[in-house]
């Protein structure tokens, strides 16, 4: 390689007089939004302080779940209002924007579901179509509750003491992390495919599967990786959370809850009403 | 060229800012280095610098007009600003979406609707200028990391930009191709153009530019000074955690 600095050709030296021509590209533009705000939800997870008044992932992902299975079997509009109830009351302990998020996803999910059992409605069964509908609010507004209020590596952690297997717990924090670095991946991806596309680009989608195919090429080299560095550091299949965690106030109160919500399932929830 | 006056910006959903009051004047033809330890706001102001993200408050400036996001959803004004500051990535593994080479340096040309003779030409002259000649029909994937460097930056050439933006081209590079990058960064702006970049590899900095920003922890400019001054002022360099006790200055 000469290492002796080059000279430049002649439409370099000159300013380059460049007027666009007018090309859409809200699709990119749409892809880096939807990108950014899945990167900036892991991000925020992760950074999550803990906090004394709010109970440990365990307890909130087993009273998630016993939430979950319980509004399946209830049979009838009382338990699945108290549940509401109290899954508010939980939603107030949120900050705004968490809040917002929580109940956007749960009323998106709940609208689908009522228009998916409209016909059912019309036919006469208007009391199943509330009654389901209600009850995906409700198990939504749940599940989302949890995902904002515990970091994704407690919820792992809090599996490993539901005996969930070790390679069910491994694959799910190794894909949590690798959403989040291959997606910052792509997000840079997007970026360069924005910058270049400064005029009209007659084969986005020619660009757009080449990311892709990168994207694909880049996982495959990532995973090659991390499999010689799991060996590097004998990796045998077992993978251990070892957490330590004392029973808090905030826990008690959790449990307390729970208690309660089952209790009302007992009293309330098995009766047609 | 580049105004930017109290630019103060923090991610979507992020609690933490990624530049605080930030103000700066980049004037055409000059070359600017950005120093700062990790994690302090550089990479972002260059996206900033390329329109990417947009302050939260304050305003940034390009050739007198202002850059807000509204205007940057406007395809021609985004297309303008595009070519006209080109931005080298520190990822070059995410700038390169092409099959091969030379489609690659082709891909800002053929948008700028030049004819495929001139396209060809500045291709050829790019890959001269390079040095990366036998690449040319090769896959940008399946190359080295200083190939990978040249190509991106190859690929931002061919659109002519004004300003050139690079963040951290020397990152990942043997001795011999950062000097030679250096002494290709220095003959780029003793042409005209305005070059801004950020670095770690303090040896070169002089070479590179004649005036550096150096930011801090808190994500603000600490020094803005001739490239010189700065680096001999081992304790601000060493306040700013860019070096430690062991770093004996400029030889």
């Amino acid at each position: 390689m000469d290492n002796r600095p080059p000279e430049l050709p002649g439409w370099m030296t000159g300013e380059e007089v460049y007027i666009p021509g007018k090309d859409k590209s809200a699709f990119v533009n749409k892809s880096i939004l939807s990108v950014l705000g899945l990167l900036s939800r892991i991000k925020t997870q992760d950074t999550k302080a803990a906090s004394k008044y709010m109970p440990h992932a365990v307890f909130m992902v087993f009273g998630t779940l016993l939430l979950v299975v319980l509004l399946s079997f209830s049979r009838g509009f009382t338990f699945p209002m108290v549940a509401l109830v109290y899954l508010l009351v939980l939603l107030a302990f949120m900050d705004g924007r968490a809040i917002r998020s929580i109940l956007k996803v749960s009323l998106i999910a709940a609208l689908g579901s009522a228009l998916v059992l409209l016909p059912a409605a019309l036919n006469g069964s208007a009391f199943t179509a509330v009654l389901i509908t209600g009850k995906v609010f409700a198990g939504i507004t749940a599940v989302n509750l949890l995902s904002h209020s515990a970091k994704w590596n407690d919820i792992s952690a809090a599996f490993k003491r539901f005996l969930v297997p070790d390679l069910f717990i491994f694959v799910f924090d190794i894909t949590v992390k690798y959403i989040y670095m291959l997606g910052d991946y792509l997000l840079n991806m997007l970026y360069a495919l924005k910058l270049r596309s400064v005029g009209v680009n007659r084969n986005k989608y020619a660009s757009l599967s080449g990311i892709g195919g990168n994207l694909f090429l880049r996982s495959s080299e990532m995973a090659g990786d991390m499999y010689g560095a799991m060996e590097c550091r004998g990796f045998t299949g077992k993978y251990r959370a070892v957490k330590r965690f004392r029973i808090s106030p905030a826990d008690l109160l959790f449990i307390g809850a729970n208690l309660a919500i089952v209790i009302a399932f007992i009293y309330l929830g098995r009766v047609k009403k | 060229m580049i105004e930017i006056e109290n630019v103060t910006y923090k991610y979507p959903d992020s609690e933490f800012f990624a530049l605080r009051n930030i103000s700066l004047r980049i004037e055409k033809g000059e070359a600017v280095t950005l120093l700062g330890p990790n994690g302090c706001g550089k990479s972002t102001l260059l996206k900033l610098i390329n329109g990417l993200v947009f302050p939260e408050s304050g305003s940034y400036r390009f050739d007198g007009e202002e850059i807000t996001h509204k205007k940057m959803q406007k395809p021609v004004f985004a297309g303008k600003l595009h070519q006209k500051v080109g931005f080298v990535f520190q990822q070059s593994d995410a700038q390169l979406f092409c099959p091969d080479v030379y489609d690659e340096i082709a891909f800002g040309p053929r948008q700028m609707g030049l004819s495929e003779e001139e396209v060809g030409r500045r291709v050829s002259d790019c890959v001269e200028l390079l040095s990366i000649g036998s690449l040319i029909r090769r896959s940008p994937y399946h190359l080295s990391g200083g190939e990978k460097r040249k190509v991106a930056i190859a690929a931002v050439l061919s659109m002519n930009p004004e300003v050139l933006v690079l963040d951290e081209p020397m990152n990942g590079l043997d001795p011999r191709t950062c000097r030679w990058l250096a002494g290709f960064l220095k003959s780029l702006h003793e042409a005209g153009r305005t070059v801004v970049l950020t670095t770690h590899n303090l040896d070169l900095v002089e070479e590179l530019s004649e005036r550096s920003l150096l930011f801090d922890e808190n994500h603000e400019v600490a020094a803005d000074l001739p490239t010189g001054s700065l680096l001999d002022d081992i304790e601000l360099l060493k306040r700013v955690n860019l070096v430690d006790e062991c770093w004996r200055g400029r030889i």
